[in-house]
């Protein structure tokens, strides 16, 4: 396949890279260094320190040490590529190729048992996977088939360091390279004949394995099977290594059932194991189940959870993982493989792409990479949040990308809706805020309130509005002081039930038909009343749900007479005082607005004398929901006393000036008025024209 | 407890109870319900228990009006009972007191 070819050749690039560089000592050292620094598992420069050390002990240059060392592991790589070859095809389990000769991939290049041993190992070294390499063990014998037991050594416990060769010459992985040459191809037919083989010895183990008992590799190599494995031995896999070294074909067993040795817990698990005869041995690979379905379960599983996929990228290979998350978020057949990096880059929602960019340019400064994008797929967006970091090189290249790809449009839709949420919270605060004002100035253009007392016939009156703080509760208080169409004088005041637009729509209504009526009907209060009733009970209040009512006093005041006639709908009677004493008018009947078809309205007469002060007012001055109508108006009573006692230049505006809010939840209207002159045409006129 | 409750017919009545305060701020639900409630069980009359009953602002003595109009447009009689003398007074100044029976 192009993947291995590649991997061979990548291969051969790096040894001829090697080859290259082998020139000065300083580099002899260097790669011996680095060889032992791999053998032993340790780290370069300690490998170099006991070079250094070694050849001082030994009076001689640490770069002939080096060479020599060298020298010595070469002898048994120099045909390193055509084995490397072999160990590789079988690792990957590619076919035998027709040149090789059927079911025999190797024979012809099979080396000598304790330097294969020693380049199997290396290979496996790096390697990624859990492998094992066994050769088998003839009866008689004692030693290992085709190598003779007195030649290769390699079955001897003693040589388990094999795979970890010190820097001591004297050590057998460097020294006892040539001690198998006899068995080549000479020995080919000792290897078909697999009936006399009665355990097998293990020669190679890869770094990563760890055996149920919690052996590792080194304490594995130069084991027999049936010392650490007895379960094995006559069981299928024992027949499968059997049979593969009788006709040198691969095969595979299982999934079998594996119960280990009762040195830890017994543990049942599950295999399946793949042999490939190679050289004299077999190479093991395999595959526990159950780790791997728990492994896979329990990632999927975590990937449902939270919506997540991961993915990998090698960008030397050009090569993109997906897991199975990552399919279900890009909603895409797992069949289909991964997406190609630049198809999913333009999934990207064009405003985010910035986002991406600066993400991009971030992960070039070497940095990780964390932001949350929109993706378009299938018609939906989703909201996506991309982990990204890289393997790289010591120039820090990227030589492979990692992402955690998770799915946050759940989390990033509540967020986007809590935020809509606030925008309309927001909103309607504003819109309830505008709706003040309106009302606020609908009230203004309606019910323009003179700021200072104004002077109508024979009678001077002054107003004031107090609107109830709470927006929504701006309502529909009116007052109303104008000359008929007779010349009398009109005063009224009223109160709509309700609040907000909708009342104060009301009040305008009723205040411009009360102008009208003024002017071209009737001045006669009891009438008016039984208008502004008719048109109100006829006015469907359905639009709003609102019940439509009203309250309203109205007065005619006659200046020629000071005679006053008065009617109410359903309101508190106006407060009349007279040298210091307050009463409230005696009040005629009449319902309130809009309650029957037919009220019937009738009148009250009083009359008015110079020093007399006339309040109407709604009852948003007096009402207050603990206490009586009684309790609430005799504060109202003893400022009206007061004033009228004190006989001032301005009664009104004090009065006006004086008058409390008494619930600041509704709004309040007061009208006062004095007659500015006495009945029957007294010389007291107008005063200063200030109340 | 909220401030209206629709008791059982009983022979042909509708019992309408109302507590605490009624105000601009329910004043339009419980019209909503009442009216529901009297075009539902077409009964015979209306009575509306004031006892629980605490304040009435303007737009709760519309409320009561607007009940009282649906009640006639059922065909129902319609009464007020158990006011206190605070709502009472509320109630004569807007001039219902016949209507509403307390007369």
């Amino acid at each position: 396949m192009e993947s291995r070819r590649d991997y061979l050749n990548r291969l051969a690039d790096i040894d001829a890279r090697i080859e290259q560089a082998r020139v000065g000592p300083d580099v002899v050292l260097a790669r011996a260094a680095g060889l032992l620094a791999g053998r032993a598992g340790c780290r370069v420069d300690e490998a170099h320190a006991h070079l250094l050390e070694m050849a001082a002990e030994q009076g001689r240059a640490a770069q002939e040490v080096a060479a020599e060392l060298l020298a010595a592991a070469e002898s048994r790589t120099r045909v390193g590529p055509d084995r490397l070859r072999a160990v590789v095809e079988g690792t990957f389990g590619e076919a035998p190729r027709a040149d090789r000769g059927l079911g025999r991939p190797v024979s012809g290049l099979r080396p000598a048992p304790a330097d294969w041993a020693a380049v199997v190992q290396q290979v496996l070294d790096v390697t990624p996977g859990r492998h094992v390499v066994l050769v088998p063990v003839r009866r008689g014998t004692g030693g290992l088939a085709g190598t003779g037991a007195e030649g290769g050594g390699v079955a001897d416990p003693e040589i388990e360091g094999a795979g970890t060769a010190g820097a001591d010459t004297g050590n057998p992985c460097v020294g006892v390279g040539d001690g198998g040459g006899g068995a080549t191809a000479a020995d080919s037919e000792d290897v078909e004949d697999s009936e006399d083989v009665e355990d097998y010895v293990f020669v190679a183990v890869s770094p990563s394995v760890v055996d149920m008992s919690g052996r590792r590799g080194a304490q594995i190599v130069g084991r027999r099977v049936s010392e650490i494995y007895p379960a094995i031995v006559g069981g299928v896999v024992w027949e499968a290594w059997r049979d593969a070294i009788a006709d040198g074909t691969p095969r595979e067993v299982g999934p079998i059932s594996y119960v280990s040795p009762a040195d830890h817990a017994p543990v049942d698990v599950s295999l399946t194991v793949r042999v490939h005869p190679i050289g004299d041995g077999l190479l093991n690979s395999w595959v526990r189940h159950d780790e791997e379905m728990r492994l896979s379960e329990r990632m999927a599983y975590t990937e449902r959870l939270g919506n997540l996929g991961w993915g990998e990228w090698d960008l030397v290979t050009g090569k993109i993982i997906w897991s199975e998350g990552l399919y279900r978020i890009y909603e895409r057949d797992p069949a289909d493989g991964p997406m190609p990096s630049e198809e999913s880059e333009a999934l990207t929602l064009p405003e985010d792409v910035p986002l991406r960019l600066q993400a991009v340019e971030r992960f070039g400064r070497g940095e990780a990479v964390d932001m949350v994008y929109r993706i378009r797929i299938g018609g939906g967006i989703k909201h996506i949040r991309a982990i990204a970091d890289a393997d790289r090189d010591s120039d820090g290249r990227p030589v492979k990308v990692y992402g955690i790809i998770q799915d946050v449009t759940a989390r990033e839709t509540s967020r986007v809706r809590l935020t809509e949420v606030e925008r309309q919270l927001r909103e309607h605060r504003r819109s309830l805020a505008a709706e003040h004002r309106l009302t606020v100035q609908l009230q203004q253009i309606v019910l323009p309130v003179p700021d200072a007392p104004v002077d109508l016939p024979g009678l001077r009156f002054a107003v004031r509005y107090m609107p109830a703080e709470q927006a929504s509760r701006v309502g529909g208080d009116w007052y109303h002081a104008a000359v008929a169409g007779d010349g009398s004088v009109i005063l009224a005041v009223g109160d709509i039930a309700g609040h907000g637009l909708h009342a104060a729509a009301s009040m305008a209504r009723l205040r411009h038909a009360l102008d009208a009526l003024t002017v071209t009907t009737t001045s006669r209060p009891a009438e008016l009343l039984s208008f502004l009733n008719r048109l109100l009970y006829s006015g469907s209040p359905a639009a709003d749900a609102m019940p439509v009512t009203a309250t309203a006093a109205v007065a005619r005041y006659d200046p020629s007479t000071g005679e006053l006639v008065w009617a109410q709908a359903g309101h508190p009677a106006p407060l009349r005082t007279r040298g210091g004493v307050t009463a409230e008018l005696n009040r005629p009947r009449g319902p309130l607005l809009g309650a029957f078809p037919d009220a019937r309205y009738t009148t009250a007469t009083t009359t008015l004398r110079p020093g007399d002060l006339l309040l109407f007012y709604t009852d948003g001055l007096i009402e207050q929901r603990d206490r009586s109508m009684e309790e609430g108006l005799a504060p109202v009573v003893a400022t009206l006393d007061r004033i009228s006692a004190e006989g001032g230049e301005h009664p009104l505006a004090d009065l006006l000036a004086q008058l409390h809010h008494a619930n600041p939840d509704d709004d309040a209207c007061i009208l006062v008025a004095r007659p500015l002159a006495p009945p029957g045409g007294g010389a007291e006129q107008g005063g200063d024209g200030h109340g | 407890m909220d401030a209206v409750s629709i008791g059982t017919a009983v022979q042909d009545t509708l019992d309408v109870v109302l507590r605490g305060e009624i105000d601009f701020t329910n004043a339009a639900w419980i019209g909503q319900t009442v009216r529901t409630a009297v075009a539902d069980r077409r009964p015979a009359s209306v009575r509306v228990e004031m006892a629980e009953v605490a304040f009435l602002d303007s737009a709760g003595v519309g409320v009561l009006v607007e009940i009282m109009k649906a009640a006639e447009a059922a065909g129902a009689a319609f009464r007020v009972e158990h006011p206190s003398s605070r709502v009472l007074d509320q109630l004569r100044t807007a001039g219902l007191l016949a209507a509403f029976g307390l007369a």
